[in-house]
């Protein structure tokens, strides 16, 4: 704590002796074309080279000297721009930036912005341009920003059917997923293998794997925050999309002109409808379906140059249905999704001051419900959240960008509602506890040059969660029988936690391209996601910290050097880092959703810590026909809980020793581009029988130490060509005969890609099974590995007016 | 349109079947441990099956089947009067008869006994013979190893009635159903029960329809969700390991017929055999199962793997008509 509080000691400082004859420059940068406000756009000073970048919202502060400056805007995609003042007073300027007709050919997938490779003070951090993921291969060339992110180093998959990721050994439950800065916690379809982002109402996405500032908590391993499109305020477009399993069609247009707009994304899978006709309607299999379906919608008002307000929502829905007609085979339906409301005012207080103020709500949802004959099953779970969250940023001085604000969240969590009746019988299961917790954090950063080559990200977040009633709470005995209840009225404190996260991050520039940076950060969560499979499914529940469940306490510490190279065609980098993981959960051996009636919500979790270290390397061309990027990370994921395998340790479900990715793109000229995916992991670590007895005459299979076993290495390569029609067209005057050669309103592309390539037939789990018979007596065991996708052509066309 | 409809098939097809491959995995070496079945029950005398575990890939023929029962063990139960040794007894020294009882009361098939040497764990000493109430200590000494374990037979509860109904899977059917049970829960926390059941009626050759009883999926459960409570349950017929007769793969796999005969059994069972044969149930039925995640089954014997059981035994019979 004392380097912290020297720190802040030497920023107050700092900050009063601030000089006072400076006058402020701030304002919007946006896309000339379509009004979009731009993300991490660089404004600077020519002379003085004292620069700002855009926040979340499009704003930028600067605090200058009196007298002439010739401003410039940067941002990577778009022409420069230049603007001469006369600093007399504070003033507001704003940039409509233009996309510059030659790098906006250039291939660009995933790019920091230009010189925050080595300038910034963050490590592990990555802006994605949605607008170019379109270009790379996708699995039926479904778009998916989560599937694109793995390719990153330090962020792994788990292969097909997981779009859950893990970010240096991280579970899937330790990335904070913000849409419009309201949590989703369940982000992908069909289980896994769809993200349920649709990238065409997508504006930005940031990553951010390491050193995460304070402005962001609640999670311990990273932060993916996505912002929405705000509309076009220009004009009417649409654009959309037909591919194999499922169509998109956004619009968005002015409400009123240069003061409001919206934007409206849809999308479903018909996967149902296609496979009906194929299911016989008395075959084994028939009324069974499965298809998903989600809609974006965000719409904003421009009350003044001061105020704006946005309001935008998620509603997206799984639905799964399965039903038997073989005898005593069971039928269920699972319906699961995510709906998420966030509205937000920003206000600009001065130029020096900017305030944006959310109220969220969030909502997921899973139930089953599923029988056998007579007898019935439900389990349903679920979080609902209300919060309210004041962010503010300070531009005091050239030096200082400060962040501090304030969140409060009201969770509901649902854990796990079982609902079980056999015939005309109820069985006699309480209706589960319903868990309700508040959650506060105030936070103060402040991002600030100590010298000209010296930066540091300092901050400290102190964040609060209490779990308070209504709640029953089960007394148990040593055998785990209830001997008793007790109640907690509404609104009573059954149990708080509260804990302070430093954060810390530096950056020490060592040439003119080249710059070593640290970050140390201690991260608290309070809510923990327990997962009775190996695989991730939408029965894993949510489970908040309480009495017995602490919450989960993450060090992180890292290094890295980065430089770029070639006039910044090219960068690179290499960091490494270890990380400390406290109180994690696990089910307990052997236990099964149903067990969890009629006890405590915690009754069937086991506690314990985990550890991981790697090194990671990336290497990236950012300009030029050929664009692309190689990442390798080497890491190892532990865990070691008291009551799993014996207190032994064992590797983590997300430990991969190696893990390559290759992302290459080539563009051959304006309708002709081509992208290519490489990836090779290490395989994932399961359990698998060792040994097998008899019972009762039945073959018994006795289980290896957990994860102890590793399945064959995951590796594959993708391929995808987009064809885009001509930009423009020759248009013949009737009367004059005159050619003239116009802009094309309707543009459209066909994207052909090719998923596995070589067909290569990756594990998606090992099972057992015997082959032959006693009767001929020849009866034995065989391992079986199932491969979901094998070489998988898709086409899709696109189209945007 | 049709070319259309089917290139939109193709990938819907591959979501749903995947491909599999058959492959080879090398195990660890780890080291076999001894296996106990072992069930004291009223009015019967307590036996022990001792065995030992496998390779996982080893073929389960009836060579490894004899292979794994182990022989020269001194086993010891005491219900309290002090510990007294079992007999070693070999099927090959038994007579037809009793080789019948012995299928009887250990539920080992009566064709493994008469093809294979098999030496289990009993005696005659009708001093030892269970009793409800009362604690059973096992102690086994083999090869330098030492097993231990002790249970209790709990007080029986019995069916208030056990019938048999049809399922009507299809509307005309008159003959397939299953066996259902009325049970009225004793309104203390912690019963545990387990079902079982077998065809008795005789098949051409007068042999029982199935030579053992059989536990369907699910048979062991607790009255957590049903403390007190008097309702109605089922099962369904379940099969033998590795069933080669032709109603177990046919319309009228996991049904009960009208015609049958059936003998069940209604176990009252402890919390740690509850534990055992909930977890043994789901090791079993998740072999092959992608969803299932590995289960252990959870032994009571300190020392090696199985069960030491003490089971309170209501018998009823069921006539499907």
């Amino acid at each position: 704590m004392r380097p912290l509080l020297a720190l802040f000691t030497l920023l107050l400082f700092s900050l009063s002796s601030a000089a006072q004859s400076t006058f402020s420059v701030s304002g919007y940068v946006k896309d000339a074309a379509n009004g979009e406000t731009l993300i991490g756009a660089v404004v600077y000073d020519k002379e003085t080279k004292q620069g700002a970048t855009t926040n979340t919202f499009g704003y930028y502060a600067l605090t200058l000297q009196p007298g002439p400056h010739t401003l410039v805007m940067t941002y990577i995609g778009y022409a420069n721009e230049e603007r001469t003042i006369e600093l007399t007073a504070s003033m507001t300027v704003t940039f409509e930036a233009r996309t510059n007709t030659i790098v906006a050919k250039e291939f660009e997938v995933v790019g920091e912005r230009n010189e925050q490779n080595t300038e910034g003070t963050q490590m592990g951090t990555v802006d994605i341009d949605v607008q170019k993921l379109g270009t790379l291969p996708a699995l039926l060339g479904e778009v998916d920003i989560l599937k694109t992110i793995q390719y990153l180093p330090g962020v792994k998959s788990n292969g097909e059917g997981n779009s859950g990721f893990y970010v240096r050994g991280g579970g899937p439950d330790q990335n904070l997923i913000l849409l419009d800065n309201a949590t989703v916690y369940n982000a992908s379809h069909l289980f896994g293998f769809f993200s349920v982002f649709n990238a065409d109402a997508v504006k930005n996405i940031e990553l951010i794997k390491g050193g995460m500032p304070a402005n962001y908590g609640g999670r311990t391993s990273s932060v993916l925050d996505i912002t929405m499109k705000d509309g076009n305020d220009k004009g009417f477009h649409g654009q959309g999309g037909i591919g194999l399993i499922s169509s998109r069609l956004t619009l968005e247009g002015p409400i009123i002109n240069d003061k409001s707009s919206f934007i409206v994304s849809a999308r479903r899978t018909y996967i149902d409808v296609l496979a009906k006709p194929f299911l016989n309607p008395e075959g084994a299999f028939a009324g069974s379906g499965y298809y998903f379906y989600d809609l974006n919608a965000k719409a904003n008002y421009r009350l003044s140059d001061k105020d704006r307000f946005f309001l935008s929502g998620y509603f997206g829905r799984d639905v799964f249905e399965l039903k038997g007609s073989e005898p005593g085979s069971p039928d269920f339906r699972i319906p699961w999704g995510n709906a998420t409301v966030s509205g937000r005012w920003n206000h600009v207080f001065g130029p020096k001051l900017f305030l944006n103020t959310t109220a969220i709500f969030s909502d997921y949802k899973f139930s089953f419900k599923g029988g056998q004959d007579d007898f019935v099953f439900g389990l349903s779970s679920g979080i609902k959240d209300y919060g309210l969250k004041l962010d503010f940023n300070q531009y005091p001085s050239a030096r200082h960008t400060l962040k501090y604000g304030l969140n409060y969240t009201y969770h509901i969590y649902t854990p796990s509602t079982v609902d079980v009746a056999s015939g005309d019988t109820d069985f006699d299961i309480d209706t589960p506890s319903k868990l309700r917790a508040h959650e506060a954090a105030a936070y103060f950063l402040d991002e600030f040059d100590v010298t000209d080559l010296f930066r540091v990200n300092a901050g400290m977040r102190v964040s609060y969660f209490a779990h308070v009633g209504s709640f029953n709470e089960y007394l148990l005995d040593s055998s785990g029988n209830t001997v008793g209840q007790r109640e907690y009225k509404p609104g009573e404190l059954v149990k708080a936690y509260y804990g302070f996260e430093p954060r810390l991050s530096m950056r020490y520039k060592t040439g003119p391209a080249s710059s070593i940076k640290a970050s140390f950060n201690r991260n608290l969560q309070y809510v923990h996601l327990a997962s009775f499979s190996s695989i991730g499914l939408p029965t894993d529940v949510w489970i908040p910290s309480g009495k017995n469940v602490k919450p989960q306490i993450v060090y992180q510490y890292a290094v890295g050097y980065f430089r770029d190279l070639w006039d910044r065609k090219y960068e690179a980098s290499v960091e490494v880092y270890y990380k400390d993981m406290f109180n994690q959960i696990e089910y307990r051996e052997g236990a099964q959703p149903q067990d969890g009636g009629n006890t405590n919500y915690d009754a069937l979790l086991v506690f314990g810590k985990g550890w991981s270290y790697g090194a990671e390397f990336f290497l990236k061309r950012r300009l030029g026909k050929f664009t692309g990027w190689a990442g390798y990370t080497w890491s190892k994921t532990m865990r070691k809980f008291p009551d799993v395998s014996e207190g032994r340790e064992f590797p983590s479900r997300w430990d991969r020793r190696h893990d390559i990715s290759l992302v290459v793109g080539y563009e051959l000229n304006d309708r002709w581009s081509f992208g290519s995916t490489f990836v090779y992991s290490t395989g994932q670590a399961t359990t698998l029988p060792v040994q097998r007895y008899f019972i009762e005459g039945r073959v018994v299979s006795q289980f290896s130490d957990r994860n102890s076993f590793r399945m064959a290495a995951y590796h594959r390569l993708d391929l995808a060509a987009t064809l885009k029609n001509k930009p423009t067209k020759e248009v013949k005057d009737k009367t004059t005969g005159e050619v003239t050669t116009v802009e094309r309103k309707y543009r459209s592309s066909w994207t052909f890609s090719v998923y596995n390539a070589y067909n290569r037939a990756n594990p998606y789990f090992y099972y057992f099974t015997t082959e032959g018979t006693t009767a001929n007596n020849d009866l034995r065991p065989v391992a079986k590995q199932v491969s979901l996708f094998s070489i998988l052509p898709s086409v899709t066309w696109n189209f945007h007016f | 349109m049709k070319r259309a409809s089917l290139l939109l098939t193709l990938p819907t097809v591959a979501l749903l079947v995947g491909c599999e491959k058959e492959i080879t995995v090398e195990l660890p070496d780890v080291p076999t441990q001894f296996v106990v079945e072992g069930v004291v029950q009223p009015g019967l005398p307590p036996y022990v099956i001792l065995t030992r575990t496998q390779s996982y890939f080893d073929p389960i023929d009836q060579n490894a089947l004899s292979n794994s029962y182990v022989r020269g063990a001194l086993v010891t139960v005491d219900n309290g009067s002090g510990p007294v040794a079992l007999d070693q007894l070999c099927s090959s020294s038994l007579t037809p008869e009793q080789r019948a009882l012995f299928a009887e009361i250990t539920g080992v098939d009566p064709a493994l006994l008469g093809s294979a040497d098999i030496c289990i764990y009993s005696t005659a000493n009708t001093a030892l013979y269970g009793e409800v109430g009362r604690t059973y200590r096992l102690n086994i000494e083999v090869e330098g190893e030492v097993l231990t374990s002790v249970t209790t037979i709990p007080n029986p509860v019995s069916l208030d009635s056990v019938w048999f109904q049809l399922a009507l899977q299809r509307p005309d059917d008159d003959s397939l159903g299953y066996a259902w049970g009325t049970l009225t829960d004793p309104d203390t926390m912690g019963n545990c029960y387990r079902w079982m059941a077998r065809r008795i009626s005789t098949d051409e050759d007068g042999n029982a329809e199935d030579p053992t009883f059989i536990s369907p999926l699910g048979n062991t459960f607790q009255d957590r969700f049903v403390n007190g409570l008097t309702f109605d349950f089922s099962f369904i017929r379940g099969r033998q390991f590795y069933s080669d007769q032709p109603e177990d793969s046919n319309e009228e796999a996991g049904f009960f017929k009208v015609g049958d005969t059936i003998a069940v059994k209604f176990l009252s069972i402890n919390f740690a055999e509850h534990e055992f044969y909930t977890s043994y149930d789901e090791n079993i039925s998740t072999q092959g199962d992608l969803f299932g995640t590995p289960v252990n089954a959870d032994s009571n014997i300190d020392g090696g793997l199985g069960i030491w059981a003490g089971w309170g035994v209501y018998a009823d019979t069921i006539i499907c008509q």
